[in-house]
């Protein structure tokens, strides 16, 4: 059981059409750009657009029958247990989510097991819906970012501005009395 | 040390300077690294998560 047979298995639910495009988002895709730590769960942003709803109503019940039909019928938490970890879909729901989504990076990691082929969110996404979800372990991810170089200024403030995150970055940095990057950049 | 009216505090300067320098370190690892940690953290404190559950399933009951 490891992650490498997790995505494996969202590969081919992607390739099946059961699921549109997915990305890894949350903490694993966070963990690619900086320090691991403790998590449970693997967060999957996906489009339901390719995978043909025809009422346009969002349901998971075909990824449940598809996973059942593979043996995965466990849920944890919120998530389907998939070798091992318990995995969230995460439908696009905003803007954010779908530039996101079509922007992720294409990578391929090496695994226990072998190398896969997989999408992580770019480092100004994972910034950008931290701060949009806004709960203290999301603000923290975000310092964690910033603080550490992890995300590329030039990239965030663009996707902080067209989705009007530009006042949260300014809370939160006001609140912890860190520079604020994107009013450093326009006064440059 | 460090002293503040009567009480004698450690420098604890230096230890804070080595986390985080190995969070630095740790921050540069493969991916394949930093998800090979989580999994063992994971399988570690997986007795724990079933023992914290099991107590707040008692507390509920």
């Amino acid at each position: 059981m490891s992650l490498k047979q997790t995505i494996d298995v969202l590969n081919r639910m992607e390739k099946a059409g059961v699921i549109g495009r997915y990305c890894i988002s949350g903490a694993v895709a966070a963990f690619y750009h900086v320090e691991a730590s403790a998590t449970e769960d693997l967060d999957i942003l996906v489009s339901f657009e390719d995978a043909g709803s025809k009422t346009g109503l969002l349901s998971l019940a075909p990824i449940v029958k598809y996973l059942n039909e593979l043996g995965y019928a466990q849920f944890q938490k919120e998530g389907i247990l998939i070798e091992g970890w318990p995995v969230q879909f995460l439908p696009v729901a905003d803007p954010l989510d779908a530039e996101a989504l079509a922007t992720a990076l294409e990578v391929s990691v090496s695994l226990e097991g072998g190398d896969v082929q997989t999408r992580l969110l770019r480092p100004e996404h994972i910034v950008a819906v931290a701060l949009r979800t806004g709960r203290p372990k999301d603000r923290v991810r975000a310092l964690q970012f910033l603080e550490n170089d992890a995300v590329e200024i030039d990239a965030l403030c663009p996707v902080l501005g067209r989705h009007r995150l530009l006042q949260a970055l300014a809370d939160l940095c006001g609140a912890v009395g860190l520079s604020n990057p994107c009013m450093l950049e326009r006064n440059a | 040390m460090k002293s503040r009216g009567k009480t004698a505090y450690p420098d604890v300067s230096d230890i804070l300077q080595r986390k985080a320098e190995a969070r630095k370190k740790n921050a540069a690892l493969s991916f394949g690294e930093k998800i090979a940690i989580v999994e063992a953290l994971r399988a570690r404190l997986a007795p724990l998560k079933r023992a914290r559950e099991e107590h707040d399933a008692k507390k509920a009951r």
